[in-house]
């Protein structure tokens, strides 16, 4: 009776422990897989959803379920899903920033052989190379975005100035702007990605590559030059406080609809920020919501301007898209790339004012100010250092604080080897 | 004369059982990659290395850790102290009034202690908005204050101050009834019979109610300093409405920021273990005292 009792709890043991064993990913056939993607934030709009879940669905007959995870929690998503076959998403867009993090740790699967099929050479070069590892593909861009400055034309001619055409000139101007209630530059103290073009534009860099390791240059007399400026900008030009980063910026240059006038007169914002932007009426279709009408009379765009005119660097905002490889769906999950590279799906990114991957589709931005600032602002734009533990660095909140502190009045130099100390040890992974 | 039955240790193997399970594995796995240098390359695959102590001495010379420890411990204990002193008022009212006065505190409490975190706090925050929020509309009305715009959550001291109030809010429902449960038990006749002697309502409670309820007080009071040590959704949700600097971190969220967003998970183990030695070394002093009792 013992013995057989032990058999069989022998038996219950193997089949629990055997159950959990991960099962081999199929690669053949795509029919019927039922795969997810992530997207981040809200950048990918409704109707380019749609699109995707019906054209999967009659390529493959599963079903898309796309999952919207917002940035500020997606890091820590991604660490802890991506590993985990059960839960991973088989498609997932990961920020530019953060890719090269995740491809030199081997998150994803390697799709060097779709590059041609997707696009090739066509596909935009910078993000490309921020998703390659040692000559392998592991992340494709899916789109890009730019950051071109807003202004408010009726602030701006009240107060007898252009269009600046160089940073000084942008500099003095918002400094001229500025009331005891409104900015003349509306900006975040710990607004990083909008206060780094200073910092590019006087030919500065946040970290260079020496040999095969990464090294943190906010001590470099460059980027010291660029952040005393922004220092000057922040304390002369904005009212936001020291500590606001990256929020939502077209709340400050819409009138205020308690004072009648804006926050700010100018403000820098991602490209899709111009559909918030506009004239205030209530929404017809729901009395509880306001839409925002562009009315060229008030509001206007330019490119920042660079140090010795043309175009300042911008942070190059924008997504690269990737498969997990821990996906027990690959062949789903490269068919889904193929729809999202297919050249219908790249015009509808293009036509909602997201930068397709794929430059030949760019003309389908279409030629209004905001695609030609777009274009423009996107040229000139500059990515974060494609070190490995890059997505470290940003999710430990470094360069905010960072900022954060420069912005109150800091000391700059002490402040920057303070910091480059502490990215020097997470930067390298 | 019996002999020992083994029954029931028997009986209680399946609960322990799955408390080990449960709580074991987790644990055992923070304590083994404490002393691990284990990163994002280690979550998909790569092999930890053995590092031993080298992630403690380095949280042990860490000056921002001891600021983060200091202001947890200064922070928990303030906390915990207020809301145990306004938990205990609103448990000696509830005692006093009349009942459908006391049925109305209560439903309020419960509801105030039942309400989700995530939306509690994003009233809160609202609340306390720079540029909307009713506090600041309100405090602005006392003729003399100028709160028009202040910034709350700027100031890494107004930031534990709002805080602090939260977590008050959402921690005295708790406090109130158990202390409002140890009321019942204390008789009246005592009471009333020192009332007869001229004891004040002050002396009334410090000599007679106060020791009565000492052990739900302490379970009490041990309760709320180990919640408010461990306090994360809070403080994170009003990083996210303020900023996520590393000044306006306490424990909880500094452990997070190492753990998941910075993906040193070898350090933030290091770092649990180190909490739950604080939590272990508070609560040492209550189990004594239960056992000190049990034996007399």
């Amino acid at each position: 009776m013992k013995r057989k009792i032990g058999v069989v709890a022998a038996a219950t043991a193997a089949l629990v422990v055997l159950a959990g064993c991960a099962t081999t990913p199929s690669d053949g056939n795509a029919d019927g897989q039922d795969i997810t993607f992530w997207v981040m934030g809200g950048d990918t709009p409704e109707a380019l959803r749609d699109y995707l879940k019906t054209e999967y669905a009659d390529a493959t007959g599963g079903t898309l379920t796309i999952e919207e995870q917002s940035w500020g929690d997606a890091l820590a998503k991604l660490t802890t899903a991506l590993p985990d076959a059960e839960n991973t998403p088989d498609v997932t867009e990961i920020g530019n920033t953060w890719s090269p993090t995740f491809t030199t740790v081997g998150a994803f699967t390697d799709i060097t052989d779709m590059v041609e099929e997707l696009g090739g050479d066509k596909l935009l070069p910078s993000f490309v190379e921020v998703g390659e590892v040692d000559g392998v593909n592991y992340a494709l861009p899916y789109y890009f975005g730019s950051r071109y400055v807003f202004y408010r034309k009726d602030l701006w001619s009240a107060a007898g100035l252009e269009v600046p055409t160089t940073l000084e000139e942008f500099n003095a101007a918002a400094a001229a702007l500025k009331t005891d209630t409104q900015s003349g530059f509306y900006l975040g103290g710990e607004d990083w990605r909008n206060g780094i073009s200073w910092v590019f534009a006087n030919g500065g860099e946040l970290a260079v590559k020496d040999g095969d390791t990464w090294k943190s240059s906010l001590s470099d007399p460059n980027t010291i030059a660029g952040l005393e400026q922004l220092q000057a900008l922040f304390a002369d030009a904005s009212l936001a406080p020291v500590n606001e980063a990256d929020s939502t910026p077209w709340v400050n240059i819409n009138n205020n609809s308690e004072t009648g006038v804006p926050e700010a007169a100018t403000i820098i914002a991602p490209g899709w920020a111009h559909w918030s932007i506009g004239d205030l009426t209530p929404d017809p279709a729901d009395s509880t919501k306001t839409v925002a009408t562009w009315n060229d009379e008030v509001f206007g765009t330019f490119v920042l301007p660079g140090v010795d005119g043309g175009v300042a660097p911008v942070f190059a905002g924008g997504s690269n898209i990737a498969i997990s490889a821990a996906s027990q769906n690959q062949a789903g999950a490269k068919e889904l790339l193929k729809i999202i590279f297919s050249p219908e799906y790249q015009t509808m990114l293009g036509e909602n004012g997201l930068g397709p991957a794929n430059l030949d589709y760019a003309s389908a931005l279409g030629d209004d100010q905001f695609a030609t600032a777009l274009i423009e602002s996107a040229a000139g734009s500059k990515l974060t250092p494609a070190a490995p533990g890059w997505a470290a660095v940003e999710g430990a909140r470094l360069l905010e604080e960072f900022f954060g502190k420069v912005n109150a009045g800091g000391d700059i130099p002490a402040l920057a080897k303070e910091y480059d100390a502490k990215i020097d040890e997470l930067i390298n992974g | 004369m019996f002999t020992r039955s083994r029954a029931p240790y028997a009986l209680i193997v399946p609960a322990i059982a799955i408390l080990i399970l449960g709580m074991g594995y987790p644990l055992i796995w923070q304590v083994v990659t404490s002393f691990q240098k284990y990163g994002l390359a280690q979550q998909f695959g790569q092999p930890a290395t053995l590092v031993w102590f080298d992630n403690y001495v380095r949280l042990a010379t860490d000056v921002q850790f001891w600021v983060v420890v200091a202001k947890s411990l200064v922070f928990c204990v303030v906390t915990a102290f207020v809301t145990l002193a306004i938990g205990t008022l609103l448990a000696l009212l509830m005692s006093a009034v009349t009942k459908t006065a006391r049925l109305v505190l209560q439903i309020s409490l419960l509801l105030a202690w039942s309400m989700p975190v995530v939306a509690a706090m994003t009233v809160w925050i609202w609340l306390f908005d720079r540029r909307r929020g009713v506090i600041n509309y309100l405090l602005d009305l006392i003729p003399g204050v100028e709160m028009n715009r202040f910034q709350w959550l700027t100031n890494p001291l107004t930031f534990l101050l709002v805080a602090s109030i939260i977590v008050i809010w959402m921690s005295v429902p708790f406090v109130a009834f158990s202390i409002y449960a140890g009321l019942t038990q204390v008789s009246d006749e005592v009471l009333e019979a020192a009332q007869l002697d001229g004891a004040s309502g002050w002396q009334r409670f410090w000599w007679i109610i106060q020791p009565m309820i000492r052990p739900v007080i302490a379970i009490v009071l041990l309760l709320q300093l180990i919640w408010d040590l461990r306090v994360f959704t809070q403080i994170k949700m009003l990083q996210e409405a303020g900023s996520g600097s590393g000044d306006y971190d306490l424990l909880g969220t500094y452990i997070y920021k190492l753990g998941t967003s910075a993906q040193d998970f070898g350090m933030s183990s290091a770092v649990s273990i180190l909490v739950l030695a604080i939590t272990v070394a508070l609560s040492s002093f209550y189990i004594r005292a239960l056992l000190k009792e049990d034996e007399a």
